[in-house]
């Protein structure tokens, strides 16, 4: 802001810089700083005041702290005393003037008082005598309004006070729920002895322990405070820390959390599924009653015969044995040229012959068990074979064996192209079905028909390599288990009837329902599949007891009984009841864990076999002995 | 309950002590009791041997401390325990170890003559001493079952039934040990498992695995021999074939084992978990009682009327022949741990029996303690497969081990004034 020099006492000449209200800046590189009122440059004074002389100025001049710069004209200007002084008026936000009263007594000119002398003596106007046309008209309004009920008189005031409910609009099961979910404030700890007044030596710290507890963190002491002894309590000071345990207190109500945690409250025992007691599942195996010794290697293979009487069991030392099932007695040791994959007796009672497969054989023998005529008619049934006129190129080649072969009731040879794994008779006793594996060939699975001597390949290829096939137990189909599907074909049309999908990585085993309608599957990744023919190509249950891989499954002929075998070592006997009613699902129940196989090489029990008439399982393991379980 | 009041009481006149109550400590056992007894004896005569007593609490042996016996048997101990004191069974005294060259499948002894069958296809006649007297070879297959018929001074006749479906009559004579087959029983379709001769020695029945009982005739005279041309003698070593007199069928599984009750009455066990009675004269079944096991053997006691039987599981259980109402297990008798494969009454005693089970123990029970035998006869070293006990005290038995094991037994004596 340009300053005025007017009142200026120590310029006696008046310059007037005409450049106007800019930034002096601008002529910061000039020698003039303006034009004056005659259009002449105003030159810069001719000096050059450097720190020292702003310095000694300000020590030396007493009118130092008077003096401004003046941008405009780059001078230095000396305030007068009246000019100070305007300065402290202006800055305490006085008037600038000095004579100035703005306290001056207030003169009431126009007053309700007639005076004497008025401002005005102008008369009254006519307006003020007559009513007012307007008011007339607007009070002529609300008379209407009023008369036509538009508007309504005031209603008195109301002055008792008002109260409403706050809760009115909540329903009742809100409130009980409130007042369930009621969480009372937490309770605090009663006082100790510690706190007492006296309190007994005990409770007492000493020095050191005083010291520790001076050093402690506040969060981290036991006690919140020192206790002490003082002779009555009389001698009590007044508690110092009461408002900041009133405090602390009020803080640990308020941030206490109060949100209930929600907790699914479902009792486990309603989870699990209700299920029979196993107890009230009676008869089933509990107990090992008999133990077979005899094999010095695994045994693979067992079965029954079908009065219950003798027991096969097929072993890696490449025997054949034959037991006396009620005494264990070994009645009969038959010795054959490699280890013995598979056993199978057959299922009629009026034929006596077991099938034996080692390598790439199989044997037909008559045991000579049981009653005489039946092994009798057995060897005239076989012997009476006639050779057909014309002979056709088959795959299999059936041999009679001669000499100590044939003394030890081996009856039939038959010659495969490849090793043997499982074999399985039709119940009627005439067909025999051998299993070859072999990834992708066509020539995975052979049935043989004895009496006539013929072998003939059912499929013309295979998919995948089959583990094992059953015939159905009362229906023409033929079951074929691979790795992960089980195929159902019928045999009299020649189709495939099912696909059933194990979910498993690779079934080891299979077992048919004496009633036909149920399978169960056997998988090396320990799970038994149980498949419902009639209701879907998936398992109806999946049954994972068994640790380890399981090696065989079987059906009981009668009883609802059904047992697995595993490489842990364990026989699960598990009760499965399958009703005639179509609606009603079969009524799977584990019921006993039978255990007394020593597992060797990991391998524990390898084939598990129902007796025909008792309730009664045979396991083999891989320690060379059958076990019975009654 | 530190002491309680007992009052002791006995039958028999040599031991009788003053009727009086005593009170003695609760946790006392039977040799504690034994030596108060006896110390009551000596005080009332001085020449008074000690002697080992056995005693019974309600007709039940104490097998335990006297208060926990009270306890499992829910007797109040708040009035006067009556206890029955007996002189205490001698165990029985092993006599012989009789060697077989393969598995003994079937004892049965008379007073003088043991008789066995193996698994070698042979039975074997013994003297009671244990010599070998003679062998009876004639099986094809395994001897499952061997009986005594009769003895006519120095002639006997035996019967053998075997695997091979045959049961063979035999006629030896213990003067020359001459042994000649003389009838051989064919009809059963599967292998005999066990022969049962009546009581009058004229009859006797087979049970065999092909569900079938059979009654044959026992009778063997010379006169019916001669009759027949010779060369049919020559060709039938075993005799001339003998036909059943009748057939009972019935079971629906193997029969086990058979024995006559008296000489109408049948008794059969089988492997379809019943025990049934039949009419020997008119082959009709009377009564049937059903367990819930396979019956492996079973034995009736006369003396007692009371059916033993042995199971596939571990109990001896005792059976009322004569109830209507079918199944009602008097008894079970527990110690076993295998299947009991033998039992056999007492033929003197009517409350004391032997068990063989394949846990290789022979047991001898008491019925009055059903929880512990009296003794066990841990002879064998293999599955115990059959017993006899003769009505001279005898006691045998035959397993795996191939060894027959006798044992005399003394209780019918020291026990008659019990």
């Amino acid at each position: 802001m340009p300053f005025r020099p007017a009142f200026s006492r120590c310029f006696s000449w008046d310059i007037r810089n005409t450049v106007g209200n800019i930034p002096m800046e601008w002529y910061k590189d000039y020698p003039h700083i303006g034009y004056d009122l005659d259009g002449k440059k105003i030159f810069k004074p001719i000096r050059n005041k450097d720190e020292l002389d702003e310095f000694l100025d300000k020590m030396e001049n007493p009118d130092y702290w008077r003096t401004i710069h003046d941008k405009m004209t780059g001078t230095d200007v000396c305030l007068s005393d009246e000019q100070v002084d305007l300065v402290h008026r202006l800055q305490q936000g006085k008037f600038g003037d000095v004579n100035f009263n703005e306290y001056e007594p207030a003169i009431d000119f126009f007053s309700n008082e007639v005076m004497i002398h008025p401002v005005t003596n102008r008369p009254a106007d006519k307006r003020s005598f007559i009513p007012s046309l307007i008011e007339k008209e607007k009070v002529g309004k609300l008379v209407h309004a009023i008369k036509m009920g538009w508007i309504k008189p005031r209603r008195p005031k109301e002055t008792a006070p008002q109260y409403y409910d706050l809760w009115a609009k909540e329903d009742p099961n809100a409130i009980l729920g409130r007042h369930k979910m009621h969480i009372p404030a937490p309770k605090m700890r009663l006082p100790g002895h510690e706190e007492s007044y006296n309190p007994p030596p005990e409770y007492l710290l000493t020095d050191e322990e005083r010291q520790v507890w001076e050093q402690q963190d506040p969060d981290e002491r036991k006690l919140s405070f020192l206790p002490q002894k003082y002779l009555s309590l009389r001698a009590v000071p007044a508690f110092s820390r009461f408002i900041q345990e009133r405090f602390e207190r009020c803080l640990d109500l308020y941030l206490c959390p109060r949100q209930r945690k929600m907790r699914v409250n479902v009792n486990p025992e309603d989870l699990i599924p209700k299920l029979p007691r196993p107890r009230d599942l009676q008869p089933f195996p509990t107990l090992q009653s008999l133990v077979y010794h005899g094999h010095s290697s695994l045994i693979r293979s067992i079965s029954i015969s079908p009065s219950g009487q003798w027991l096969v069991s097929g072993s890696d030392d490449c025997t054949v044995r034959f037991w006396e099932v009620c005494t264990t007695r070994c009645l009969k040791t038959m010795e054959v040229g490699g280890p013995v994959k598979s056993v199978a007796w057959n299922p009629a009672p009026s034929i006596s012959l077991v099938a034996v497969s080692y390598g790439e054989n199989v044997i037909l023998v008559n045991p000579g068990l049981g009653d005489r005529l039946i092994c009798s008619a057995t060897d005239q049934l076989i012997s009476s074979y006639e050779e057909p006129e014309e002979v056709k190129d088959q795959q299999v080649q059936w041999a009679v064996p001669e000499g100590k072969a044939q003394e030890q009731g081996q009856r039939l040879i038959l010659t495969h192209p490849k090793a043997v794994k499982q074999v399985s008779w039709h119940g009627r006793g005439d067909y025999l079905a051998c299993v070859m594996p072999d990834d992708g060939s066509s020539l995975q699975v052979v049935i043989h028909q004895v009496s006539r001597r013929r072998t003939q390949n059912p499929f013309h290829r295979n998919k995948g390599a089959v583990q094992c096939v059953s015939f159905h137990p009362s229906r023409p189909y033929f079951l074929v288990a691979t790795q992960r599907y089980v195929r159902v074909y019928n045999l009299i049309k020649q189709e495939l009837t099912k696909k059933l999908m194990a979910n498993c990585k690779w079934i080891s085993s299979m077992a048919v329902h004496p009633g036909g309608d149920n399978v169960i599957c056997g998988s090396y990744d320990c799970r038994l599949a149980w498949f419902d023919l009639d209701l879907s190509t998936k398992p109806y249950k999946v049954l994972r007891h068994h640790k380890k891989a399981l090696r065989g499954v079987a059906y009981h002929k009668h009883y609802p009984l059904f047992a697995s075998g595993s490489d842990d070592g364990t026989v699960i006997v598990c009760h499965g009841m399958v009703y005639n009613d179509l609606l009603q699902n079969p009524l799977i129940v584990p019921v006993k864990v039978l255990k007394g196989h020593i597992i060797t090489h990991d391998l524990g029990v390898l084939d598990v076999a129902f007796h025909p008439t008792q309730p009664w399982v045979f396991s083999s393991g891989a320690d060379g002995t059958v076990r019975l379980f009654t | 309950m530190s002491q309680l009041q007992a009052r002791f009481f006995t039958d028999n006149k040599k031991y009788v002590i003053d009727d009086v109550p005593f009170s003695i400590p609760a946790v006392s056992e039977i040799t504690d009791l034994s030596n108060v007894i006896n110390k009551l004896l000596e005080g009332k005569n001085g020449d008074h041997k000690h002697v080992e007593f056995d005693f019974l609490v309600q007709g039940q042996f104490l097998r335990s401390s006297l208060a926990t016996h009270l306890e499992t048997e829910n007797i109040s101990t708040e009035e006067v325990v009556e206890i029955e004191y007996v002189e205490k069974y001698t165990a029985p005294q092993p006599e012989e170890c009789i060697m077989h060259d393969d598995w003994i499948s079937s004892v049965e002894a008379d007073s003088e003559w043991i008789l066995t069958g193996s698994y070698d296809k042979t039975a074997r006649i013994w003297s009671l001493e244990g010599k070998a007297v003679a062998t009876v070879a004639g099986h094809t297959d395994v001897v499952k079952g061997v009986a005594w018929v009769k003895r006519d001074g120095l002639s006997s006749l035996l019967l053998t039934a075997s695997l091979d479906q045959t049961v063979l009559l035999w006629e030896w004579s213990s003067e020359r040990n001459k042994l000649r087959a003389r009838h051989c029983c064919r009809g059963h379709a599967g292998s005999v498992d066990t022969i049962s001769v009546d009581p009058t020695r004229s009859k006797f029945c087979s049970g065999s695995w092909d569900k079938m009982l059979k009654i044959w005739s026992a009778d063997y005279s010379r006169s019916e021999e001669s009759n027949r041309p010779r060369k049919k003698q020559k060709t039938e070593q075993l005799g001339p074939t003998r036909t059943p007199l009748m057939t009972l069928s019935g079971h629906t599984e193997a029969v086990s084992s058979v024995l006559w009750m008296d000489t109408e009455e049948l008794c059969s066990a089988s492997w379809d978990h019943t025990i049934r009675l039949w009419d020997a004269e008119t082959g009709s079944q009377k009564n049937m009682l059903t367990g819930s096991k396979v019956f492996n053997c079973i034995s009736y006691s006369p003396l007692c009327h009371r059916l033993a039987t042995g199971s596939t599981d571990r109990h001896v259980r005792l059976w009322d022949p004569r109830s209507k109402d079918g199944s009602l297990v008097l008894l079970s008798l527990t110690s076993h741990t295998g299947w009991v494969t033998a039992v056999r009454w007492s033929p003197s005693h009517e409350q004391q029996l032997i068990s063989g089970s394949l846990d290789n123990l022979v047991k001898l029970w008491d019925t009055r303690s059903c929880k512990a035998p009296l003794y066990d006869l841990a002879a064998h070293e293999d599955k115990v497969l059959c017993a006899d006990w003769t009505d001279c005290g005898l006691i045998l038995s035959g397993g795996a081990d191939n060894k027959l094991y006798t044992y005399r037994y003394s209780a019918c004596l020291s026990d008659a004034g019990a």
